[in-house]
């Protein structure tokens, strides 16, 4: 019935289109994918004496936090409330949940076969037009995986074959059937560019541009003179009067500078891969030269060499804790690196840890254990509470949703994770996670942890995959 | 008699000695519980380990407590022979022309920056093996202390490496093909090796002398045989082949052996694993899980870790601290990237904290399984090793504020 419904509807917005086609072809709609998550169902619920890094930079002990219609209603000493679902977390830690900045879930899913691996449209240096929530598979085990080590939201982004990726999306981490009821309602998209190595190898090998970083350079500053440039006809046909439009064609839309008009006007975040310090300076340059914003630069293994400047910039770093040698270009690493770039300009930076990694985005939460020990060995006075911000409210600003998610506060969507001891040992297991006051996954609780269709009956027909 | 020679040598080098005493560690030897005592080193060996040690003459390190571990042994590794992945000039793990008689032993070098990096976290010897080869026997692993000296101290060609796995061709071949270059090496007519060469399979396998002779070595048992396999149909392939031509086996990976774990047990394998990979990323892998390390180590099966990051063989650690966070033994956790190691591949005198031993020894700042561990000290063949890394250069030199270029900080 519904779907008759959406049909008829679809065909008389067609037929009505004819009409006020001329509107229609410049005030298109933005975001044709738009998100159609709704969060599973959820109890009031009062988490009781725990421990909590509130992603804010503080630590509390024996605090309460309630939370109702998936939103952080009351955080502090003995909350008592007598219609709530009480989860006693003595001796527990609660953080936001925890989120991945840097993710190819759902594009490379496991298995890692040729036939779903769709992560990287490398048929052409420039594919701003392409959108890695269209390849996401949604019955990627990894999913599952990922919630069991507390992340309860990651962003997708298309691989670093070309300098212009195409655009990544972030996701609510509840495993749906469909990938538009996992979007994260309202995050924006971001562009996925990529520097150094990667677009010079895999197209300089085929003989075609780029095939050095000065190629990488002139490529993506062509691309940016023809986004520009539609950007300024855009503007130009939009801003007339509507009898003034009669009178004339309005532009073509086109895909891919879609996209690059879409972070001109700082509506679509740029996700920019980039190693060397040099690049990732040049990089900023060019971005003053066509006036966008950069959001962060991902792996850059340089980024110590000038956190001064990515601070000065608001530029985070998403990055990893110790990652290197496997290219040149992260050849210079140094395990301080998630520090130095967070205490830059007196702690002004804007620190990641992020994972790129199916494995990694199980334990961010070890990874930023690394990254402080690191930083604290580098003679940075760093605490856990601050540490934590590098996967939880650093990489939600980065991803845009820092509104909605990423600390506790109230008013907050309730994404939380209890954790068995402190996220910063290795012995600590996520016991709860929540994704909008809902308990997504609870450890040791087979009906409150996601089965993935890929998963069932494909060892033993009787069993699941996960469960063995 | 051991103990006369010990002190035999003690006399003899008591005026150029170089001893360290080590005080009041919490000593995980490799065998046993912990507990707390005290470790004497005199030049490169352990010559004692007890309670209230004293020495005049001996440097002393106070560990007040803290973990003291043998030096961990990476099991399998590129260290040595490959400087950066993606740099093929820089690698010396691909063989172009032999199979199982590849060798990476000459190829090693002790200034690679891998070697400071991975001994400042902990490992202090590595076995480097083979990378990718087109043929179904990668060639011999080797041995090597990171000491970093030209000077090389190591034992060649201690393992063969190979793999029954998914292929763009059929398993089944590659395992009929690994009988029958057994069968070839076990030369049951005691035929001239170069009249072996002349069969048309061994020519039209391209073998050479040293492929044959060194697959001569696995089946006469003078070397294991390390699998890499993971569905548990291959597994009970590679338990088959164990059984059939008397080898000696350790299997890796094994993502799928909860699901034969009492064949494996059974054939007395032991087996590296990384413990943090519970990826299905094959078809081969399906059943792959996070508790892997402890569901095969509380069987009564040896677990050895390996890591999927190259470069930090160290973060083996982690996968310990994992395996150990979900079901192992803290105790399995600890001689798996040790003592295990030490027996399977028959390095001698060295994996465990015991008199008569090597002196590979790291005390650590806090427990080893932890992410945020680093070592305090590092000790290799009884000297103390800098912990300088080009890392360690690089972090000062780019937290030194001084207003001048970085290039002048030094």
């Amino acid at each position: 019935m519904l779907l008759i419904y959406s049909c008829s509807e679809g065909i008389e917005v067609s037929q009505s289109s004819t009409v006020d086609a001329a509107v229609k072809s410049t005030s298109f709609d933005r975001d044709p994918f738009e998100s159609n998550y709704k969060p599973l169902a959820s109890e009031r619920t009062l988490i009781k004496s725990v421990n909590l890094y509130d992603g804010l930079g503080n630590e509390f002990s024996n605090f309460d936090v309630l939370f109702d219609n998936g939103i952080i209603e009351e955080i502090g000493k003995d909350i008592v409330d007598g219609n709530a679902t009480i989860i006693d977390a003595k001796g527990k830690w609660l953080t936001p949940g925890i989120i991945d900045i840097h993710s190819h879930m759902g594009v490379y899913p496991a298995p890692g076969v040729r036939t779903s691996s769709d992560g990287n449209e490398a048929t052409s240096p420039i594919t701003a037009e392409v959108w890695a929530e269209h390849s996401v598979w949604t019955q990627d085990p990894q999913f599952s995986l990922a919630l069991k080590g507390g992340v309860t939201a990651f962003h997708v982004l298309p691989g670093s074959a070309n300098l212009m990726g195409g655009r990544g999306a972030t996701f609510k981490n509840i495993p749906r059937n469909t990938i538009h009821d996992m979007k994260f309602p309202g995050a924006p998209h971001s562009l996925k560019m990529a520097c150094g190595e990667n677009p010079k190898r895999v197209y300089g090998n085929r003989g075609s541009a780029p095939s050095t970083r000065m190629g990488n350079m002139a490529g993506y500053r062509k691309a940016w003179i023809n986004a520009s440039d539609y950007q300024r006809r855009k503007n130009e046909y939009t801003s007339k009067s509507d009898e003034a439009k009669e009178l004339i064609d309005p532009p073509k839309r086109n895909l891919e500078l879609d996209t690059l008009a879409g972070v001109l006007d700082g509506e679509i975040l740029v996700q920019n891969h980039c190693y060397r310090a040099d690049e990732m300076a040049m990089m900023i340059e060019m971005s003053k030269e066509f006036d966008y914003k950069i959001t962060a630069f991902h792996h850059a293994v340089e980024a110590y060499k000038i956190a001064d400047l990515l601070a000065d910039e608001g530029i985070c770093g998403a990055l990893w804790a110790d990652w290197w040698g496997f290219k040149h270009e992260a050849y210079d690493m140094v395990p301080a690196n998630i520090a130095i770039v967070d205490q830059a300009r007196g702690g002004k930076g804007c620190a990641i840890v992020h994972s790129d990694d199916e494995v990694g985005i199980q334990h961010l939460n070890q990874e930023a254990a690394k990254a402080l020990s690191a930083g604290l060995r580098a003679g940075y006075e760093i605490s856990k509470a601050r540490a934590i911000k590098w996967i939880t409210s650093n990489p939600a600003k980065a991803a845009g949703i820092l509104d909605q998610t990423g600390t506790i506060e109230i008013g907050k969507d309730a994404d939380l994770v209890i954790w068995s001891k402190n996220p910063f040992s290795v012995y600590a297991l996520a016991e709860y996670v929540f994704i909008d006051g809902a308990e997504a996954f609870v450890r040791g609780e087979k009906q409150t942890q996601p089965v993935t269709d890929f998963d069932l009956g494909i060892i033993n027909p009787s069993d699941e995959r996960a469960s063995l | 008699m051991k103990r006369l020679i010990l002190f035999v040598v003690f006399l003899s080098f008591n005026l150029t000695a170089n001893s360290i005493l080590i005080k009041s560690g919490q000593i995980h030897d490799g065998q046993g519980d912990s507990f707390i005592g005290d470790i004497l080193i005199t030049d490169n060996k352990i010559v004692e380990v007890g309670k209230f040690l004293n020495s005049s003459s001996a440097k002393v390190i106070e560990a007040r407590g803290k973990p003291v571990t043998p030096g961990l042994i990476s099991p399998i590794s590129n260290l040595g022979v490959v400087e950066i992945n993606a740099l093929d000039v820089t690698n010396d793990d691909e063989p172009d022309f032999f199979g199982p008689g590849f060798s990476v032993f000459n190829a090693f070098n002790p200034h690679s920056t891998l070697i400071p990096w991975n001994r400042s976290n902990g490992v202090t010897s590595s076995i480097s093996t083979p990378g990718y080869s087109s043929h179904i026997f990668k060639g011999m692993g080797s041995f090597f202390l990171l000491d970093g000296n030209l000077e090389i101290t190591g034992d060649p060609d201690v393992a063969m490496y190979s793999r029954i796995g998914a292929t763009g061709g059929s398993r089944a071949e590659t395992i009929q093909i690994m009988e029958s270059m057994f069968e070839l090496a076990k030369n049951k007519d005691g035929v001239e090796l170069e009249d072996l060469l002349e069969t048309t399979f061994a020519s039209s396998l391209d073998m050479q002398l040293q492929d044959i002779e060194a697959l001569a070595r696995v089946v006469n048992k003078e070397i294991p045989l390390v699998l890499e396999v993971n569905r548990a149909s291959d597994i009970l392939q590679a338990l088959r082949l164990k059984k059939e031509f008397d080898l000696d086996l350790v299997l890796m990976s094994v993502e799928e052996a909860p699901l034969v774990l009492d064949q494996i047990l059974a054939s007395g394998v032991s087996v590296i694993i990384d413990p943090m990979d519970n990826i299905p990323d094959s078809f081969d892998e399906l059943a792959s899980n996070i508790k892997l390390g402890g569901i095969l180590s509380n069987a009564g099966i040896k677990v050895m870790f390996s890591t999927q990051r190259s470069h930090n063989y160290h973060l083996m650690r982690q996968g310990a601290g994992n395996a150990v966070a979900h079901g192992m033994t803290y105790q399995a956790g600890i001689s798996g990237m040790t003592s295990i190691v030490a027996d399977v591949f028959n390095i001698q005198d060295r994996g465990s904290i015991k008199e008569g031993y090597f002196a590979d020894i790291v005390i650590w700042n806090e427990d080893p399984l932890e992410p945020s561990a680093y070592p305090t000290t590092v000790i290799i063949n009884g000297s103390e090793i800098s912990l300088e890394t080009r890392a360690s250069r690089l972090t000062e030199r780019y937290t030194d504020k001084r207003d001048i270029p970085s290039s002048y900080k030094h």
